[in-house]
């Protein structure tokens, strides 16, 4: 165990340890460009040099290991003349076009120059001129100009995706980031590189020039393209996701997450339903609630006693823990319904990383609402059950449903045969022109909400900004159908709703100990911040 | 040179300030004096400017009307990098960038319309264009209203219509604007 | 008494006078007020609203019409936790007591319908047609006018016999819609008003009824119309001995008093907006607030209306009376010729003896006419002088005010009441 001393302040760290991280504990925050701390060490950029006591030459902070009785300036003069002129040799070639650059505003280039550098270039020779805009994959786009070639996304490349397509090219001030010849940066996790990137140089199609980043509104969320629920920072200006970014959470994504679920964002602002409906007509939501109610009781009483028998309940894996657990109640306590099923989307492609086959962000946490033997049925067999006309009316939460072409086809016209078909989703997906009653629901990042993933880690969002028109979140429908129903759902506040969601979790899950599930309820709601990362 | 201290002497309140009736009947002659000069004088001693039916005339050397430059192939110089959109405190400004086709210029802004009514005319976004792209100069906004009297007016829409009218969009930004010779990035050029 | 003597008249009586003499003014007060601090300030004050025509401005007199509307339509807001029928008894008790005191405000001496009135010693008599049993009845025994005129020929809601104890009476009320109103709304911007109003008004009604006393001693009347036709006497033979000729002190003090009684600037601590909001009705909106400023308004009216009573001589015109103009005392029958005097014999005298006759000899109406203006003049000045004060003034601090109510203003009125005691014991 290595003791050393750096800015005069003692710190004991494992072995191996290296300056940087030994430096990052004591709060110390050494500028470094090349370096990451999920990527291997290669000391090129040169941005880190600190005087070690002892050594003629100054050391690299992210590569020396700590050793014992090591002692570690990080500011002294020696080292900040180093930095200002590593900067000025960086910015020898680089286009200075931070008005037009995305990356501004979150660009360490730009930080730096402010912290050490802020004098005007002395070059008098006209700069390097090197490739623009080049479409380096289909998701990303490369400056040659404004790269530092500090090979952070070759190493992702290499190291994390294992699909090695980019390279430096060429050398001197005339080196390039390339793929190799016929590749181009295509794998799943491309557009991780941007975020990696330090600079400008890379890109993301998606985001480019749509927001300038000091603009963005960051809120600690989860990304719900699949049932790994990557944590992320989800971006949003006037109440519109701009980007999601991964969040550093060692339980599930390290730093990373796949371009596909990097793009779900968009699915937030598609085909919102706004506006409670009833037979087309628009209404508030106390007149919705009271209607609503009406209509559902008198569709269940028409059916005559075995009526609450012939409601389908379809629980969607997409909403969270409180809407569901929520939902839940308001099927079996205001409605009498025992038919349960489950919606969501369909299952798709899934790799060894992170991407998962179920694209649904809480399947794990709707199973856990139900007690062990009374879960709810999958969709199949609520296909059957209209077919056989044993369900008259059905309750659906989310507009997703996991079958695919003709089957979803007949579903849909099963649909048109029912007495009443409720929507409470917050997208139609063609769903909304069959259903008598909509209720629009909000999405995860308009609403505090619990997820489970696929591996039974538990993570909270947080209110990224209000329910968009008139949209509530699940629970809140819930209640407010069930008081018109004489069956008040009591809770008022998400906290308290959350406790006794918890408690009727832990239930559930306790006659099977050894399921997976059980460790949600030791699961850290607060996944920890990237913490030797910039 | 030190500073030096100057003592002051308190004023003393002599008798009959500190009965304060004097004194009120002074005040009360001041309002008095105010007031009926006001009722015989108004075109004197009025001093309200009766927006928008008069209006006070700007100086000759006011910059009240914004331009946007243009390069010296007449495209628009701005890059969109919204410094001055961020900037602005009346939040007036609306930029929406876009793709130019040369790969040397790579953003410009697609839509950039200046909100002429909520603009406060402080001049911060020409501080903050890095590019001297946008200038504020010899002009003033235009009215609130539509004149009655004129074939635009419509009573039922006539502010809906002065208010779009305030919208001014890159175009007619432009229109006003001419070619700038400052070089990106400082004052220095190669 | 028959229906229209007992109901209709009084009843017509409160509607002219409350509603279209102090409730008018007082509304037409808001925009005067707006009005008045824009000259001041050299400013146009409002101007903006219109009717019909946009062109149509009147100077901003719609703004009236349109402030009453926005009052109206606007949200009745009660705050959460106040307590509900105070909150809504309190603007009414604020309005109530401004009102009430105008039953005894005097717009004209009794009318007469005998035969024509003259003056003896400054005071107008009204002799019946018939004399009858009265004839022989020495004038000093009949000088309460009181025994030959009609009720409803009073030019005042009701003549109390003692009328100015009923001023106090009712001002004394005023205090219970501000604080009634700061406790109710549940603020404490509220509440600290309505203690602020409640101990200013109450300091400040201590001054104010004891600098009358002096005015009740020398008149020796407590009946408002009888305290204006003592007014009308000459003093020296040419001067008329109104209030604030005989009582100068006491003018300003009570009006200061006064203005302190109405939580008007720079009295206005109970509702300082710097620091209290808006005080005692910081909690108000809509008619709710409408009213409380209404009665600030009709407040300014009533004080400018017992002020002209009290000591601007009333509905008296300067040496006018009933016949016509008289310029001096000499042209009148002396009080103490009026001890000797039968109804008859003055009656024979006023009539017959040319030394008697007026200066400038005017018809009854238009006498009539010309006292009433001459009162709704003075109160109309009163308001004026009141606005321009609250326009001229800054505000006080509140150790200030208390100050000078109780170290100030008490003292100099009980030194006031003592020297008045002393001259009228000694002349």
């Amino acid at each position: 165990m290595p003791k050393c001393k750096i800015n005069g302040k003692s710190i004991t760290v494992e072995r191996g340890t290296t300056i940087i991280q030994a430096a990052a504990e004591l709060g110390f925050d050494i500028p470094h460009f090349c370096y990451h701390p999920g990527l291997s060490v290669p000391a090129n950029c040169r941005m880190c040099l600190v005087e070690v006591k002892g050594a003629r030459k100054l050391l690299p902070a992210c590569y020396t290991q700590v050793s014992d009785k090591m002692e570690v300036q990080t500011d002294s003069e020696r080292v900040v003349q180093s930095r200002r002129a590593v900067l000025e040799f960086i910015l020898v070639n680089h286009p200075v076009d931070c008005p037009i650059c995305d990356q501004a505003g979150e660009c360490k280039l730009q930080d730096y120059y402010m912290d050490y550098d802020t004098q005007e270039s002395r070059l008098r020779t006209p700069k390097v001129s090197k490739v623009k805009v080049y479409p380096i994959g289909p998701e990303v786009v490369y400056d040659g100009e404004r790269c530092i070639l500090c090979t952070r996304c070759v190493r992702f490349c290499d190291e994390i995706t294992g699909t090695n397509e980019l390279t430096v090219v060429e050398r001197g001030d005339r080196s390039e980031i390339r793929t190799f010849p016929g590749r181009e940066l295509d794998n799943n996790y491309s557009m991780c590189t941007v975020d990696l990137c330090p600079v400008g140089a890379l890109t993301s199609r998606d985001f480019r020039f749509k927001c300038r980043v000091w603009l963005l509104k960051s809120t600690d969320s989860i990304c719900a393209g699949c049932s790994r629920g990557c944590s992320i920072h989800m971006e949003q200006h006037r109440s519109e996701v701009q980007r999601y970014r991964p969040r550093y959470n060692p339980e599930i994504n390290d730093y990373w997450m796949c371009d596909a679920g990097r793009l779900s964002y968009k699915e937030l602002h598609r085909d919102r339903m706004l506006k409670p409906l009833i037979n087309g007509a628009a209404y508030t939501w106390p007149q919705v609630a009271e209607k609503g109610a009406a209509l559902l009781r008198e569709s269940i009483d028409a059916l005559g006693e075995e009526g609450a028998d012939k409601v389908g309940f379809v629980f969607s894996p997409q909403s969270s823990c409180e809407g569901l657990y929520m939902a839940r109640r308001f099927a079996e306590e205001a409605l009498g319904c025992t038919r349960h099923y489950v919606g969501g989307r369909p299952h798709g492609d899934q790799d060894d990383f992170l991407i998962q086959r179920d694209k649904n962000p809480n399947r794990n946490g709707l199973l856990l609402q139900f007690p062990r033997g009374q879960r709810p049925q999958p969709f199949e067999q609520l296909l059957a059950d209209m077919e056989s006309g044993q369900i008259k009316i059905l309750y659906m939460m989310g507009s997703e449903v996991p079958v695919e072409g003709a089957q979803a086809e007949r579903f849909r016209e099963l649909l048109r045969e029912l007495d009443l078909f409720v929507l409470q989703a917050p997208r139609g997906d063609g769903l909304d022109e069959l259903a008598r009653v909509i209720l629009p629901a909000s999405t995860h990042a308009e609403q505090r909400g619990t997820y489970i993933n696929c591996d039974g880690v538990a993570q909270q969002t947080r209110e990224a900004f209000k329910p968009l028109g008139s949209s509530l979140p699940d629970w809140q429908i819930a209640m407010k159908l069930a008081a018109r129903l004489g069956a008040p759902l009591t809770t008022t506040f998400i906290a308290k709703l959350q406790e006794e969601m918890w408690e009727a979790m832990k239930a559930n899950a306790q006659p099977a100990p050894e399921a997976p599930e059980a460790e949600t309820t030791e699961a850290d709601d607060d996944a920890p911040e990237e913490a030797a990362a910039p | 040179m030190a500073a030096q201290t100057v003592t002051l002497e308190r004023q003393k309140r002599g008798f009959w300030v500190q009965t304060y009736l004097p004194e009120i009947f002074k005040g009360m002659g001041v309002t008095l004096k105010h007031f009926f000069g006001a009722i015989a004088k108004p075109s004197e001693n009025i001093v309200t400017v009766s927006y928008p039916e008069e209006q006070r005339p700007y100086p000759a050397r006011y910059r009240g009307r914004h331009r946007l430059m243009v390069r010296e192939d007449g495209q628009v110089r701005c890059v969109a990098c919204m410094c001055c959109s961020t900037i602005c405190p009346a939040n007036c400004i609306h930029i929406e960038a876009a793709e130019h086709d040369d790969p040397s210029v790579e953003k410009y802004p697609e839509t950039f319309v200046i909100d002429q009514l909520r603009c406060i005319v402080c001049g911060l976004c020409v501080e903050a264009c890095p590019c001297d792209a946008i200038r504020m100069d010899t002009g003033v906004h235009c009215s609130p209203f539509i004149a009655e009297d004129t074939d635009d007016f419509n009573a039922l829409e006539g502010e809906l219509r002065a208010r779009e009218r305030a919208f001014y969009a890159r175009d007619l930004l432009m229109e006003a604007g001419d070619h700038s010779r400052a070089v990106q990035g400082g004052r220095r050029s190669f | 008494m028959n229906f229209i003597d007992v109901a209709l008249i009084p009843l017509l009586k409160i509607g002219v006078i409350v509603f279209g003499f102090a409730m008018l003014i007082g509304s037409m007060l808001t925009l005067a007020e707006r009005k008045q601090s824009a000259y001041i300030q050299r400013r146009k004050g409002p101007n903006r609203a219109y009717l019909f025509r946009k062109d149509l401005r009147l100077n901003g007199l719609f703004h009236l019409i349109a402030d009453g509307l926005k009052m109206l339509l606007k949200e009745d807001f009660v705050p959460h936790g106040a307590n509900r029928k105070l909150h809504l008894l309190a603007p009414m008790l604020g309005l109530m007591p401004a009102m009430v005191i105008f039953a005894i405000v005097p717009f004209m001496d009794y009318a007469c319908t005998g035969a024509m009135a003259a003056p003896i010693a400054g005071k107008d008599y009204c002799f019946p047609e018939e004399l009858g049993a009265l004839a022989n009845a020495p004038l000093a025994e009949l000088s309460n006018p009181l025994f030959n005129a009609d009720l409803n020929h009073w030019f005042q809601v009701a003549n109390i016999h003692s009328g100015l104890l009923y001023i106090f009476a009712v001002t004394g009320l005023a205090v219970y819609g501000s604080a009634i109103a700061g406790w109710a709304s549940n603020s404490k911007f509220s509440l600290l008003g309505g203690l602020r109003a409640s101990a200013q008004m109450i300091s400040y009604e201590v001054s104010m009824g004891l600098s009358l006393a002096g005015i009740l001693m020398i008149y020796g009347t407590l009946d408002v119309n009888e305290l204006v036709r003592e007014q009308g006497e000459l003093l020296f033979g040419f001067l008329p001995q109104w209030g604030i000729v005989l009582q100068p002190l006491a003018f300003f003090l009570f009006l200061t008093a006064s203005i302190a009684e109405s939580k008007r600037a720079p009295f206005d601590m109970p509702e300082a907006e710097s620091e209290l909001v808006a005080g005692y009705f910081t909690e108000y909106s809509a008619m709710k607030f409408a009213v409380f400023s209404l009665g600030e308004f009709v407040t300014v009216v009533f004080i400018a209306a017992i002020v002209s009573t009290l000591f601007l001589g009333g509905w008296q015109v300067p040496w006018l009376y009933a016949d016509g103009f008289h310029f001096t005392a000499a042209s009148m029958p002396s009080a103490v010729a009026a001890q000797q005097l039968t109804v008859e014999a003055a009656q024979s005298a006023l009539t017959a003896n040319t030394n008697f006759a007026p200066d400038i000899a005017l018809p009854y109406w238009l006498v009539v006419a010309l006292r009433i203006g001459g009162f709704v003049t003075k109160v109309l000045l009163m308001c004026f002088l009141q606005l321009q004060f609250r326009w001229t003034v800054p505000r006080f601090r509140y150790d200030q005010i208390m100050h000078l109510g109780w170290k100030i203003l008490l003292p100099l009125s009980i030194a006031n009441l003592l020297i008045t005691a002393l001259v009228i014991l000694l002349v």
